[in-house]
């Protein structure tokens, strides 16, 4: 599970380097390999009490967020490319459901989920989509706000695994629902040890991924409708 | 009478006549020889990375547009949303094509094809030469593959200003190169004439 999550993390899966069959074969030479892995991933499996804490922590500091404001970067990696994709912007969050991504570099580019459309300003062009009676959308829709605030611990639409990382908090949620999974395989989230959203990776069955690193934090700041207007 | 008939037969005529005909080509003498016609995605070290505009139909269409060279004749074209979701993922092997992923509700032939028409001539860098020909201070270079043909319009400095696919007499397709800096194409336009369908490339 460790070595698999390392993969997903895009970093290099440990490999190694001389034959485990013929002269290191031995069962203790693979369990110190198995425990170089994890220990050199900071990453242990959380125990039950540990998890059912985070959840509480997450979904308390949610259920009191009525804004966040926030800088993010975004790293799109395709397996194909020398480098990943690197993209920033402002994100703003008002409680229960609206959110304004707003990319800044290397375009302009500013997207508005909010009253079931979809408010697209793309360097001066604006449209809009009206969604409403899409349930795909509304749940991607409702998924984003939960993901920002953090409270998606829905067990009847993902399979949750739960592991302290490196003083963090790291939740894997696996989308039950074959419509999404056809998308997303996996959203890694990253708390702090507030419970607030660091980082967003969301994996595709390719195991391409984009990851959205946010900083610059603010909550519960007054956001009024002009910072959700397009 | 005499004239309305004369005008039909002008028109049947001048509709026969080949692309080059039609477009005030004058042939020129040609060596038959392979040449790198298209240079803008020649490049294994570099992420080529495209703002685009997708116009069909009147209905507007917004992502990114990802290339990378990995061989010779091999690349790899990605879409995806400025949001990061991938539309779909394609490789060029010489005249190989795969749809390596494509997202269900584009799933369609008629769709592919189109991808695989207008990114494979994109893609393309070297070429067969047919004819040549000459268009002011522009020289035009004619290549044919799967009976269709294909016009490389270059300047007086050798730079790739456009390409037109044609059938036997007109234009299908135009991808126009009006930005170029060096060997990076700075700005592309992709323009069906079959179909209203326009696609606007930005380097980023």
């Amino acid at each position: 599970m460790h070595r698999f999550s390392f993969y997903l993390e895009g970093r290099p899966a440990p490999r190694l380097s001389f034959p485990l069959n013929k002269k290191y074969g031995s069962p203790a030479i693979l369990v110190f390999f198995v425990l170089f892995a994890t220990l050199a991933l900071g990453q242990t499996k959380m125990s039950a009490t540990e998890s059912e804490a985070l959840k509480a922590k997450v979904k308390s500091l949610a259920n009191n967020t009525r804004t966040i404001t926030s800088d993010f970067t975004q790293y799109k990696h395709l397996d194909f490319l020398s480098n990943d994709i690197e993209s920033s912007g402002k994100l703003a969050f008002r409680a229960p459901d609206q959110v304004k991504w707003q990319y800044v570099k290397p375009y302009a580019y500013s997207i508005v989920f909010k009253n079931q459309t979809l408010y697209i300003d793309d360097e001066g062009n604006k449209s809009n989509i009206d969604v409403s009676g899409n349930k795909l959308f509304e749940r991607l829709n409702h998924l984003i706000a939960a993901s920002i605030s953090g409270d998606m611990f829905d067990a009847e639409q993902f399979d949750m695994s739960f592991f302290n990382d490196s003083g963090k908090s790291l939740v894997h949620f696996m989308p039950k629902d074959p419509q999404f999974s056809e998308f997303i395989s996996a959203f890694h989230i990253t708390f702090n040890e507030l419970g607030e959203v660091e980082r967003v990776k969301m994996i595709e069955p390719s195991g391409d991924f984009t990851l959205i690193v946010f900083s610059n934090r603010k909550t519960n700041q007054p956001l009024s409708d002009a910072h959700f207007a397009q | 009478m005499r004239i309305l008939l004369s005008s039909i037969c002008l028109f049947l005529v001048w509709g026969c006549a080949s692309y080059p005909k039609k477009n005030n080509l004058e042939a020129r003498p040609t060596k038959s020889e392979y040449a790198t016609l298209n240079p803008y995605f020649s490049d294994t070290s570099k992420d080529y990375l495209y703002k685009a505009n997708l116009s069909l139909y009147k209905k507007e269409f917004s992502g990114l547009l990802i290339v990378k060279k990995l061989g010779a004749a091999h690349h790899r074209v990605a879409f995806t949303t400025e949001i990061g979701n991938k539309i779909f993922d394609l490789t060029f092997i010489d005249e190989d094509f795969k749809v390596n992923y494509i997202l269900n509700k584009m799933d369609r032939k008629p769709i592919i094809n189109l991808l695989k028409n207008d990114f494979g001539l994109l893609m393309k860098e070297r070429c067969q030469i047919r004819n040549t020909y000459g268009l002011n201070n522009d020289t035009v270079y004619e290549t044919e593959s799967q009976k269709k043909k294909f016009y490389y319009y270059l300047s007086e400095k050798g730079k790739l200003k456009k390409i037109v696919q044609s059938n036997r007499t007109k234009a299908q397709l135009t991808i126009l190169f009006p930005k170029v800096n060096g060997e990076q194409a700075d700005r592309i336009e992709v323009i069906h004439q079959d179909i209203d369908l326009t696609i606007s490339l930005k380097a980023i």
